[in-house]
């Protein structure tokens, strides 16, 4: 009986949370993006996050054999970074992009760098970085919904296989430029906060992705502070906007829920990997992210800025991390 | 609703609380056992020198070993009977040590049992000087018995470089599982209030504050109650802290009660604070009253992995294999056997281990209490969630540290101020990737104590 024993530096319990549960609870909290997805891009929107699953899966098993590392399939990381790839990819994306794009993810941008918990930038967004450069026409294709063809301006010329139409975002950057009205835009609002727009597969629905992001925050699987802080400042830098200028600028419900802001400020900024660790670290990681969110929206070319945002800011986690000694009880943090 | 604001301090976690496995067991007395072992270091500081020799005969409170030096404890016998021998013997803490091993008399060793009917509310610490009190706390071999084992005679007495001006008395019992100091502040209200009035009188307070956890209501009844129908000059206050652990960590203790942050790495007579926990109130009492040295404590015995779990009145030396045989022995399921309690204990695999003060509680523990992960202890990649930082009590970065002793980076420790950490394992306890954080970083102390050793 004593054979049992075993003996390990205290504590000798633990909570009962584990990488994998943190994963399974992101991925709990996507699904409701995924469903929506669904509805809104049928078939094709269900076979994109299928194959980025897939692939992500296979490299990611590819590379532990490679490097003779235990098997850690297990820990559904890639499975995350799949679906977040795939949601943040055009519907009418060709497959065949879909599936470089979740190999550069995660042999690249995850692996190369020493795997879960070493990466330096979030893969999906990198990848997605990566296919933007790569292939500037396929990712920039926007599927119309299939419950709705509304009477949004063509921007794009229609590729053969769908029929294409302008994201909220591009129409509101068409107001900027004078090109339409701020108004007429403000119309697809609630078509906006519901799905039925035109957009990435899965950031369409503002909606589903506030739904999967309260459930993250009621599991404590994410912090509130970065999330928060990106939804204040973007808020914020649009209400300023607007205010000026109600006639070229869209409010700032508009800019939240529309594109990938809701996407970004859930599922992608909180990845805790390329995040800071402290929590005032974590205020100015997502302030950060909001403010070059707007910045791009706004002042750039893009019309969406949430993927530049993110790596832009994953690139200062080191020096942020680096600044935001946390204090310990009774003394000052030292720099 | 009551809406107040609960004292307490920033971070820490809520571990189950297990305390019903022994919440309403009294305390008991246990049949001496035949055989005890000593060991010399039972205490911070110096470690004792023997006093008898090899088939010497000892008496019960007889002392076994002593020390010149200030920061030290005396070591008594328990039990009449020879000494066997004076060697080595396994110490939870420190791995081995000098021990001395007696064999106790069969026929004039009768169970020892506490007797806290000798303290009442008439009591008055007032027939006692200070002098008095720290010598006969010093005599009796006291020591921190909460865990940390300090020598409370060092602690109560006044030192001029640091008046000290408040007392606070912890009766938090923050660890899940053990009930010993609930039990006694139950069953021996009357002898902690005495031992707390002279240990104000021998430090000087007089302000004293005892702070007990609000899962114990029972525990705060009994102590107003008591302060109700007691006549003093000090003042003396219950203070109703939050249940959370590490709640009876001195530093966050203060931090509940009195609102003050003790500075980083330094120690609570540096603010003018006393902490003296509830057991050693209620052996200072022993000690000065009736001159009693500290041969026996309360221990709980408890988990799920043991037949008869409860608080026993045990001689200090029993070995756990004794202990566990008089409580029924481990059951088919026990995993890891603990002395003290599952966040700060220590896991022993030899069962002749013997009871030393600091040791408030036996913990078995199954393979379910251990949790798997904990288990098999594997340990994944940091995904740097930060969530040992939101829990730490002490506003450090244990993953920082942790990965900058993994890689012997000593400098680097301690910029992150590996001597601040307190050890209380919230960190490990909270990590999804079941890195050992508090392991590493009393491995990095370890490493740091004895780089400073091979220094000079």
């Amino acid at each position: 009986m004593l054979s049992q024993i075993i003996v390990s530096p205290s504590p000798h319990t633990s909570q009962d949370l584990t990488t994998r549960r943190v994963m399974a609870d992101v991925i709990i909290g996507l699904v409701p993006a995924m469903l929506a997805s669904a509805v809104f891009f049928r078939v094709r929107a269900v076979l994109v996050i299928g194959v980025c699953v897939v692939v992500c899966l296979v490299s990611e098993w590819v590379c532990h054999r490679l490097r003779r590392r235990p098997n850690l399939l297990g820990d559904l990381s890639a499975v995350v970074t799949g679906i977040i790839l795939a949601l943040s990819l055009p519907p009418a994306v060709p497959l065949s992009v879909a599936v470089i794009g979740s190999v550069f993810a995660i042999v690249i941008v995850k692996m190369l760098f020493g795997g879960l918990g070493n990466n330096v930038f979030n893969p999906a967004m990198a990848a997605r970085a990566f296919l933007t450069a790569s292939f500037g026409a396929a990712m920039t294709t926007w599927t119309v919904p299939a419950t709705l063809d509304a009477a949004m301006p063509k921007v794009q010329a229609s590729n053969v296989e769908a029929v294409t139409q302008a994201t909220p975002l591009a129409w509101s950057k068409m107001a900027l430029k004078g090109q339409a009205k701020a108004e007429q835009v403000q119309s697809q609002l609630k078509a906006a906060f519901w799905g039925q727009v035109g957009g990435c597969i899965g950031e369409t629905s503002a909606a589903a992705l506030l739904l999967g992001g309260l459930y993250l925050l009621v599991r404590r699987t994410i912090a509130y502070h970065i999330p928060l802080a990106v939804l204040l400042s973007a808020g914020i830098f649009a209400a300023v906007g607007w205010l000026l200028k109600p006639d070229v600028f869209v409010r700032p419900d508009f800019h939240l829920f529309g594109g990938g802001l809701m996407l970004g400020a859930f599922f992608i900024a909180t990845d805790p990997v390329t995040a800071p660790l402290s929590v005032r670290g974590k205020w100015i990681f997502g302030a950060g992210v909001g403010l070059l969110i707007m910045l791009i929206r706004t002042a750039g070319e893009y019309p969406e800025g949430v993927m530049y945002a993110v790596l832009i800011m994953n690139a200062f986690t080191p020096l942020i991390d680096r600044l935001c000694h946390t204090a310990p009880v009774g003394g000052k943090p030292r720099v | 609703m009551n809406f107040t604001v609960k004292k307490t301090f920033k971070g820490g976690i809520h571990p189950l609380e297990n305390k019903h496995y022994t919440e309403s067991c009294p305390i008991e007395p246990v049949p001496t056992p035949r055989q005890l072992v000593l060991p010399l270091v039972q205490h911070i500081g110096a470690p004792c020198k023997p006093l008898v020799q090899k088939k010497q005969a000892v008496t019960l409170g007889e002392p076994l070993g002593r020390s010149d030096a200030y920061v030290s404890a005396p070591i008594h016998s328990p039990v009449n009977g020879a000494v066997k021998d004076i060697t080595l013997a396994s110490h939870p803490v420190i791995g081995r040590t000098m021990a001395v091993y007696l064999e106790a008399n069969a026929e004039d060793n009768l169970p020892q049992r506490p007797q806290p009917e000798r303290f009442g509310e008439e009591f008055d610490p007032g027939s006692f000087t200070p002098e008095q009190i720290c010598n006969a706390i010093q005599e009796a071999g006291l020591v921190g018995m909460g865990g940390a084992g300090f020598p409370t005679r060092v602690k109560v007495e006044p030192n001029p470089a640091m008046p000290k001006h408040t007392l606070v008395i912890n009766g938090c019992e923050c660890e899940p599982y053990i009930t010993c100091d609930y039990r006694i502040m139950l069953e021996w209200t009357w002898q902690i209030l005495a031992g707390v009035r002279l240990a104000a009188r021998a430090a000087g307070c007089q302000t004293v504050r005892i702070g007990i956890e609000d899962n114990k209501p029972e525990a705060v009844k009994a102590f107003e109650q008591a302060l109700s129908r007691c006549r003093r000059e000090e003042d003396i206050q219950v203070v109703v802290v939050k249940t959370k652990y590490p709640q009876g960590g001195e530093r966050q203790l203060i931090r509940a009660v009195l609102g003050k942050q003790v500075p980083t790495g330094g120690i609570p007579p540096q603010i003018g604070v006393c902490v003296l926990n509830v057991a050693t109130c209620a052996a200072i009492a022993e000690a000065v009253v009736f001159r009693k040295p500290l041969t026996h404590r309360v221990v709980t015995v408890t988990g799920r992995a043991i037949a008869r779990p409860g608080n026993y009145y045990v001689p200090i030396g029993m070995s756990v294999q004794d202990l566990l045989a008089h409580c029924g022995g481990l059951t088919e399921r026990a995993a890891k056997v603990v002395l003290g309690g599952p966040m700060m204990g220590f896991a022993i695999a030899d069962m002749s281990t013997p009871l030393t003060k600091t040791c408030g509680a036996l913990t078995v523990l199954t393979r379910e209490d251990v949790t798997e992960p904990q288990y098999v202890r594997q340990q994944t990649a940091c995904i740097r969630c930060g969530r040992c930082l939101m829990v730490c009590p002490e506003g450090l970065n244990p993953t920082r540290i942790a990965h900058a002793v993994k890689h012997f980076r000593m400098d680097l420790a301690e910029q992150y101020y590996l001597s601040a950490c307190i050890e209380c394992g919230s960190c490990s306890y909270v990590c999804p990737a079941h890195i050992e954080l508090s392991g590493y970083i009393k491995t990095g102390k370890l490493l740091k104590a004895r780089e400073k050793k091979r220094l000079g």
